[in-house]
């Protein structure tokens, strides 16, 4: 009975819980009352939620994806001597890698402990080497100008999006007057479609706090803020949890591990403004104030929080420290490219195969990203543009999937690296509509100060609405090019300065999704409510009532099995799809 | 519509207690605001008051703290409050009919409305919950459900209310529900969870 399972481990991240993760973990634990029961965080690989690793009494691991209540007992019975491998749910195993390919092919430097171990767990944190590296620092008393010199050596740059140097940054606070400084990790994580900031909080808080310990010290900071989004309340617990632990263990407060070095970590919850990503608004809302960005110089670094010198690092960045440290930075600086050095963490999501977070050497190609690990299109259309970077980015089209992944590269394109959000789209997707959903997202969070960014993002918003709904002008895709290069030129912060790049790139690269809308009165993927009709086709139709029942707008209508009879009233239509999705036999056409 | 019964009677000591544990101080502001939205789901203007009244803050700074921040609403919320995610993903694979489609369930025509007339439900569209590979996804109360077509969403609310106890305005919805014909392919790739 050496398959017995001895240990039974569960992927409990926001996604993995959403996916059913705790009604998987009770399942096992009500048929296995005598293995031992483990959580861990977010594994990454999003596609194959629930997660569960079964290490039975040799010691042999096997893990496996899509796990649920029904289909527990048939994984088990193999482990109990009855059933065979259910090779289908297995992603890895001693002697089986066939679904491994999506881990193998990452290089994992920040996510090095994500969903290997409890993120409760100090103990286990340590175990894996933890605050390894904050310990030899003050052991061997090497200075803040070492720490500063290796990171630099390192080469890491800003993981929230801008890119600047991480080393070049600390270095002005570093040498900035005043007798208190602070430490602040950004974990605003605002763009849509990102979610690595919340699987590292929720996955590995520690590393992070290990990385603001090692910040922290560099630049002389003896107080340090979470500003963590109000949205991730699992990421809040674990950060919370891990501080207090930290604490009882004299790894925070004063005299930590028992050297004269002194520094405290308060997490401030965000309230829900993309703008609070900028740093500078980041620091007016932990004052207490609306989150506006102010001009710069100053900058934060010599002039932040309560107008001390402040250092703000995102949460990716924080999460390289520990492992700098501990392996040098030269061999950090050997993973990636010349200009980008390490690793980046990609949330990969859209129409593709194998979605979740990816981490990855700087320099691979967007293609390799997508085929290799991602495993091309889920829907068998051919992936036509993935959108990188969010609000602030840009949609980068087929043709150019073998830049690599690189900031000047990305840059290049005209979309950006931002913070790592790579959103896959098909043919089904319109670029039109989506330069229109990003602009909607800028210009409601946009903070209002600056006019070109108040008014230019509405006017662009205005213009993008009417080409959807199929009433726009060629002019008015050259008054759109016109304002987008405005705003980006005339706004004083990060927000305002990208928010047209998702406008840009598509008119780039897509233009004549624009024209088909305007000159054809077509949306060629068919997404465009304004654009689009819905008709039943009376050879398919059973007239089984469905679509009838679940419109909203009471504007079908017909005979109960008399297919000829059925009729979508286009006066009251409103094209919401309800009936396209309800349908049992594919009857109705959208035009 | 309802929305003056469902106002909250505000506790003046558990406001002052709050006020005891985060400051009083301008920094206070959010994390004060925060805790009133915690305990009554909105912010009543009483609470409001009492803060301004209790600390350094002014009205104007809470209140244009509180007008800021999309966490914060000024209206009070039907007991359980429906997040629907507009994160890209959701947007592309079509979160606006689950819109469409809850609004239905719900018997919310008025524009600008986004709670049941009975007070039991509030939709609210949030940006990103960052589940992007169960795209579209929607929070209701604290259960998370993914992979959602319309129908979908409004099975989902409706298990979710009988669970609860509530119920949904309006009739002709039940009984489609009661009609409606088992859907196959998409039920089965539901996933849903109670936390």
């Amino acid at each position: 009975m050496s398959l017995q399972p001895a240990t039974v481990i569960v992927g409990e991240g926001t996604c993995g819980i959403a996916a059913g993760a705790k009604e998987v973990f009770n399942t096992f634990r009500a048929l296995l009352p005598n293995a031992e029961m483990k959580t861990v965080g977010c594994v990454g690989m999003c596609h194959q939620e629930v997660i569960v690793e079964i290490i039975d009494k040799r010691g042999e691991a096997f893990l496996y994806g899509k796990v649920d209540k029904k289909n527990i007992p048939s994984i088990l019975s193999y482990h109990q001597g009855e059933g065979e491998l259910q090779t289908d749910h297995l992603i890895r195993s001693a002697t089986r890698m066939d679904g491994a390919d999506y881990l193998t092919r990452q290089t994992r430097i920040v996510l090095r402990n994500v969903g290997q171990l409890d993120p409760k767990s100090l103990e286990e944190y340590r175990q894996r080497g933890g605050y390894r590296a904050i310990e030899k620092i003050l052991k061997e008393d090497i200075s803040p100008e070492r720490i500063i010199e290796e990171v630099k050596t390192a080469g890491i740059r800003g993981r929230g999006g801008a890119g600047f140097p991480t080393a070049t940054k600390w270095s002005f606070t570093r040498s900035a007057e005043g007798d208190e400084k602070y430490l602040i990790c950004n974990g605003d994580e605002g763009d849509p479609g990102a979610f690595m900031d919340r699987s590292l909080l929720e996955g590995d808080p520690h590393s992070v706090l290990e990385g603001m310990l090692i910040a922290a010290y560099a630049i002389g900071a003896s107080r340090g803020y979470a500003y963590i989004r109000a949205e991730y309340p699992l990421a809040v617990e674990h950060f919370g949890k891990a501080i207090e632990d930290a604490r009882e263990a004299g790894l925070l407060g004063k005299n930590i591990l028992g050297y004269d070095f002194a520094f405290d970590v308060k997490i401030k919850q965000g309230a829900g403004a993309f703008v609070c990503g900028e740093e500078t608004a980041l620091i007016a809302s932990i004052e207490g104030s609306r989150g506006m960005p102010r001009i710069r110089p100053p900058f934060p670094a010599v002039k932040g929080l309560f107008g001390k010198p402040t250092i703000i690092n995102n949460v990716e960045t924080l999460a390289n420290l520990a492992w700098i440290i501990e392996n040098s930075g030269s061999a950090y600086a050997e993973v990636g490219t010349e200009q980008s050095r390490g690793t980046k963490v990609f949330a990969l999501a859209g129409t593709i195969k194998r979605g979740g977070l990816v981490e990855v050497p700087m320099g691979m190609t967007v293609r390799q990203v997508l085929y290799d690990i991602g495993g091309g299109s889920s829907t068998g259309l051919p992936i036509k543009a993935v959108q990188l970077g969010g609000p602030s980015g840009g949609c980068i089209p087929e043709s150019l999937f073998d830049t690599p992944i690189e900031y000047e590269a990305l840059n290049a394109t005209g979309a950006i690296m931002g913070s790592g959000g790579m959103v896959v789209m098909d043919a089904k997707s319109c670029m039109v509509d989506i330069a229109r959903y990003f602009l909607e997202f800028t210009q409601i969070e946009s903070c209002g100060k600056c006019t070109f960014c108040r008014i230019g993002t509405l006017r662009m918003k205005e213009l993008l609405t009417r080409i959807c709904d199929g009433e726009g002008t060629m002019e008015d895709i050259d008054t759109l090019e016109e304002i987008a290069h405005q705003v980006k030129a005339s706004s004083l912060c990060g927000l305002g300065q990208t928010a047209p790049n998702p406008v840009l790139t598509t008119l780039r690269y897509f233009r004549d999704e624009y024209v088909a809308h305007v000159e054809e009165n077509r949306c060629p993927a068919g997404v465009c409510k304004g654009l689009i009709t819905h008709t039943i086709m009376p050879q398919s139709c059973t007239g089984c009532s469905i679509c009838e029942r679940y419109c909203p707008v009471d504007a079908i209508t017909g005979v109960i099995k008399k297919p000829e009879t059925w009729v979508i009233d286009k006066e009251l239509c409103i094209n919401c799809g309800m009936c396209v999705e309800v349908c049992n036999s594919d009857a109705i056409r959208v035009e | 519509m309802g929305q003056n019964s469902l106002a909250a009677a505000v506790d003046k000591l558990l406001v002052k207690q709050w006020i005891a544990e985060n400051g009083s101080d301008a920094s206070a502001a959010v994390p004060l605001l925060q805790a009133v939205q915690n305990e009554y789901g909105y912010l009543p203007r009483e609470a409001m008051d009492i803060i301004v009244s209790e600390t350094d803050i002014t009205a104007s700074q809470l209140f244009g703290v509180a007008t800021f921040y999309s966490q914060f609403r000024l209206d009070p919320v039907g007991r359980y409050v429906i997040k629907v995610c507009h994160g890209t993903a959701c947007h592309v694979s079509g979160a606006d009919r689950l819109n469409t489609a809850l609004r239905q369930s719900l018997g919310i025509t008025e524009e600008g409305v986004d709670t049941a007339s009975n007070g039991s439900y509030t939709i609210e569209d949030v940006a990103c919950i960052g589940c992007c590979s169960l795209a579209p996804v929607m929070v209701v109360g604290d259960e998370t459900f993914g992979n959602l077509k319309g129908a979908d969403a409004q099975r989902s609310l409706k298990k979710h209310a009988r669970r609860h106890g509530e119920f949904l305005p309006g009739h002709e919805e039940e009984k489609a529900e009661a009609d409606a014909p088992q859907k196959k392919s998409s039920d089965t790739k539901k996933k849903e969870v109670r936390q």
